[in-house]
């Protein structure tokens, strides 16, 4: 059967999409990382092996997934087909890189090796026209200014990849097998079998537990009959990675409709090595042969930056935005991130960041199940959370995307009223939606979590009682996977007790958070002088929070009580009980 | 949503909304109706009312 002409254009810009490499035109280009591939031992043997968890992709999602693990001290057997990163990655890769996900990353360790190679950036301006609509500062927000990482750091993702390997490397526990490829897979009730094809030969894997991190191509959504809710629009955009002799302002500037882009909205941004990202929208269904030509390509260059700005092209990408989320992200024992469960357009950095929180997420709770601290019922907890943070995220890039590229001549009208309005009134510049920057998605509906817990607690700093600085990963890293029950506040000695009785029963610790004047009780305590850390807890006065290890508080309350062993029990997928 | 009556001044309003038309092309009566909406929008603020609104004037006579 012939397609229809729209699907052949669609298919054709994926496969340029996603078989692009970094290569570069001129400059020296990077000196991407090879890592060594060695015989599974299963070759040899003859046998087929089992593992607790095997996660099937290297990209920033599986890498994640794998470093948190070790970091836990669990054993798990990463299989990527590639034996480098960013090689194989889609086109369109990530370089904005959320606080919640530099918070995780500095929990894992490499965060000082992202801040000095990427770039930090708070300000952002939209255009339309030759106008400036609106312009924001991100560090005047109080949502982000108390984090002692960024709101955000532009890196190339390859870079983030290769500090991750590096780290696992470090840390033990995960095996990494560059040039394993799985070619086949079936699951039963006790676990899943897997098919690797090696350049040493083909051999078999058990798995109690399976993550597809494979991406927006994952071969298991077939495999497991995985449904999927898609949209494909005709909007096409070209990248240009360049560096300038002129720079341009350390800022993230969007154009609604360029002048120098034939009235079509444009993106900059810039990233490590001085690259600016420059994305160009193009004219509907675009021969993609033809934007990125490199002619075409210095055109548009030259007219956006002028002749002189000395333009040396990294890399040229076209592609088609597009999204699509799986119907469920767990499929009996298999666990789909990242871009394997769902694919938005790059507006607002929704695609990475998420596959790095969905990582966070399912890590501790595979941790803690695997360790025997939590209930099997918990990982069921990761489809609720993640899908519906999947969810959110195809919902805010949809938006974006329909106000960037308007379907019909009213959605168009629509769009000439909010511009002219936003130039002339303040509530107006709402309406122009140039990407939500993404965000720690909330849980509302959460067998784990509260109806007052599901919220991202922010890595901000409190003092250790001999006045030292920590910050609430240090807390995390102490708490070693286990919950952490926050106790604010001075507290009455049976509230101690209880509390204390209940850590010797319950996979906890516990920590006193005082005021600058309170008494510490017998616990373990520290300060928070500024009410930095019961802020970002989302408590006042007197209370106790209840923080997981991917740093969400899963349930808050007043006093010690029933309500607190009933949500420790709720946190850690056991059987709810009656309410006391 | 109310639907009872709440203009202090039904019959001004109208004819203030036809003469801002006047003297319009269709493209410059689409716009000024567009901008109009979300202008209105705005006093109006709460989501339930609007999204009872929009529901209503979906409501297309046969």
């Amino acid at each position: 059967m012939k397609p229809a002409r729209g699907d052949t254009m669609a298919d054709h810009y994926a496969e340029t999409a996603y078989s692009n490499g970094y290569h570069f035109s001129q400059g020296s280009g990077y000196e991407l990382p090879e890592y060594p591939f060695a015989a599974p031992p299963e070759i040899e043997s003859g046998e087929t092996s089992h593992h607790a968890i095997v996660i099937v992709g290297g990209g920033i999602t599986g890498l994640t997934l794998a470093c948190a693990l070790a970091q836990y001290g669990v054993p798990a057997v990463l299989l990527d087909e590639d034996n480098t990163v960013g090689v194989k990655g889609a086109s369109s890769r990530g370089i904005c890189y959320t606080q919640k996900s530099l918070e995780i990353f500095e929990r894992l360790g490499i965060y000082e090796r992202i801040a000095a190679k990427g770039i930090q950036w708070s300000v952002g301006r939209t255009f339309a026209g030759n106008d400036e609509v609106y312009s924001f500062d991100l560090r005047q927000q109080s949502g982000y200014n108390l984090s002692s990482q960024p709101p955000f750091i532009n890196i190339q993702q390859f870079y983030i990849e290769g500090y991750l390997v590096e780290r696992i490397y470090e840390l033990g526990h995960v095996q990494l097998r560059w040039r394993n490829r799985v070619t086949a897979f079936k699951q039963d009730g006790e676990g899943a079998t897997l098919t690797v094809n090696t350049p040493a030969g083909d051999y078999h894997l058990r798995a109690d537990h399976v993550i597809d991190a494979t991406g927006s191509h994952s071969p298991f959504r077939k495999w497991l009959g995985a449904s999927v809710t898609a949209k494909k629009g005709d909007d096409r955009w070209c990248i240009a990675d360049v560096r300038f002799q002129k720079k341009p302002p350390v800022e993230r500037h969007t154009w609604i409709e360029a002048p120098f882009n034939e009235n079509r909205a444009v993106w900059q941004h810039l990233m490590g090595d001085n690259v600016w990202r420059i994305d160009y929208q193009m004219a509907p269904d675009a021969d993609p042969a033809e934007v990125s030509r490199e002619e075409v390509v210095r055109e548009r260059l030259s007219r956006q930056f002028g002749a002189d700005a000395g333009v040396e092209i990294v890399w040229v990408g076209p592609y088609a935005y597009r999204s699509e989320c799986v119907d469920r992200m767990k499929h009996g024992r298999v666990f789909l991130m990242g871009d394997s469960a769902k694919v938005v357009s790059p507006f607002g950095a929704r695609g990475g960041n998420t596959g790095i929180a969905d990582a966070d997420n399912l890590a501790w709770k595979l941790a803690a199940v695997i360790r025997g601290l939590a209930s099997p019922q918990l990982l069921e907890s990761y489809n609720e959370e993640r899908h519906e943070a999947a969810r959110q995220n195809v919902l805010v890039t949809n938006r974006t995307a329909r106000f960037l590229r308007p379907a019909t001549p009213v959605e168009k009208r629509f769009r000439d009223a909010a511009l002219s309005l936003a130039r002339q009134h303040l509530f107006a510049r709402q309406f122009v939606n140039t990407g939500r920057m993404a965000v720690a998605n909330p849980y509302s509906a959460s067998s784990a979590c509260h109806r007052t817990g599901g919220l991202s607690v922010q890595n901000v700093a409190f003092e250790w009682p001999d006045g030292s600085t920590g910050r609430v990963n240090d807390l995390l890293r102490w708490a070693e996977g286990r919950l952490l029950v926050l106790l604010f506040g001075d507290a009455a000695p049976a509230s101690l007790e209880r509390l204390r009785s209940l850590a010797e029963t319950a996979p906890i610790r516990c920590v006193q958070v005082l005021g600058p004047e309170d008494h510490p009780g017998a616990l373990e305590y520290v300060r928070d002088p500024k009410g930095h850390l019961q802020g970002a807890c989302h408590v006042f006065g007197h209370a106790w929070a209840l923080v997981r290890p991917d740093s969400y508080v899963a349930a808050t309350g007043e006093s010690v009580d029933a309500n607190l062993v009933h949500a420790v029990g709720q946190a850690l997928g056991a059987a709810i009980e009656e309410d006391a | 949503m109310k639907t009872t009556l709440n203009l202090q001044d039904a019959d001004g309003f109208y004819e203030q909304l036809l003469d801002a038309h006047q003297g319009l092309s269709p493209d410059q009566s689409e716009l000024l109706n567009a901008r109009l909406i979300l202008l209105l929008a705005n006093q109006v603020g709460d989501a339930k009312v609007l999204k009872e609104c929009v529901e209503a004037a979906k409501t297309l006579p046969p």
